[in-house]
């Protein structure tokens, strides 16, 4: 998976530490600010009120 | 296994096509998507410590953020003396615990999870209304995280009886003091937010104060509750000196 992501960048192996460097940001903004958020309710980490349900 | 079995014999048709294709192509099938299984498996891990970071790390930076805009609205709201009631909708006032340190916590109005993301307490308008510290009577419940977005009750564990609760309005400092805690109790135990908290040992009516929040640290399985009775009201000086519990 991560062998084909690399094979399918494009320029020299410089270029491509750059281009992959950049999609890890992109791929950690998106859990941070999206996904993560989303999840986070489903979880049973932070409930702190007590309520009759 | 599998694997081998196939590898094995790729090898052998291979020698007898042609000796020198050392790794023919069929190999990948098998190994491809082992290889790409364990990819996708330290994947998951990678976002599961994420997960974490995220958790215990980036929801505070956030949540203190929101919480001092917020605060400084509030801190704005009572300067400026305009004519009519008094705007609480960023917030009712600052909890001081000298236990728990930090600094001042915001209090606002009621105890979704929306509302509590913002790094504040929040008094509860559900199961039980809260009432308010400057009622004749009841108890002021309130709620806030343990972990991430701002873990504003994160060492509620180091209340001990005795200790000082302070809430900052606009001109009065409520000072309470703690009276009863209660390590662990069920998460549906909603008679700890009672007018009168029998079970803190509470019998008459009186101006109490109840923080809840969750436990044990980084879960939600069980609730820990501080009570508190009010001791005495100060006023707020023009210097807004702070009561010498604060000190």
């Amino acid at each position: 998976m991560y062998g084909w992501i690399w094979r399918h960048l494009p320029g020299n192996a410089w270029v491509k530490a750059l281009l992959s460097l950049l999609l890890v940001l992109v791929v950690v903004y998106v859990l941070f600010q999206y996904v993560f958020p989303w999840a986070e309710p489903l979880l049973p980490f932070n409930d702190v009120t007590v309520d009759g349900q | 296994m599998a694997a081998t079995t196939e590898e094995d014999e790729q090898e052998r048709t291979g020698e007898s096509e042609s000796a020198p294709a050392r790794r023919p192509r069929g190999r990948g099938r098998i190994a491809t998507a082992v290889s790409v299984f364990g990819e996708l498996l330290i994947t998951a891990g990678l976002i599961l410590g994420l997960f974490v970071v995220y958790s215990l790390w980036w929801t505070n930076v956030i949540a203190d953020r929101e919480a001092k805009k917020q605060g400084n609205r509030v801190r704005d709201h009572w300067e400026a003396k305009g004519p009519g009631a008094l705007n609480t909708k960023d917030g009712i006032g600052f909890l001081h615990v000298p236990t728990m340190s930090g600094g001042e916590i915001l209090v606002t109005k009621g105890t979704n999870t929306k509302t509590l993301n913002h790094g504040v307490a929040g008094y509860y308008t559900k199961p039980i209304k809260s009432a308010l510290p400057q009622d004749k009577k009841g108890n002021f419940t309130l709620a806030a995280h343990r972990d991430g977005h701002g873990a504003k009750f994160h060492k509620i564990d180091k209340i001990d009886e005795g200790d000082p609760i302070v809430f900052e309005s606009r001109d009065k400092w409520y000072v309470y003091k703690v009276y009863k805690t209660l390590p662990e109790t069920s998460k549906y135990n909603v008679r700890v937010l009672d007018p009168i908290p029998k079970e803190s040992g509470a019998k008459k009516a009186g101006r109490y104060i109840t923080l809840t929040t969750c436990t044990p640290v980084f879960t939600s399985k069980y609730r820990y509750v501080v009570w508190g009775k009010l001791e005495r009201i100060e006023k707020v000086d023009s210097e807004r000196t702070p009561p010498p519990e604060l000190d």
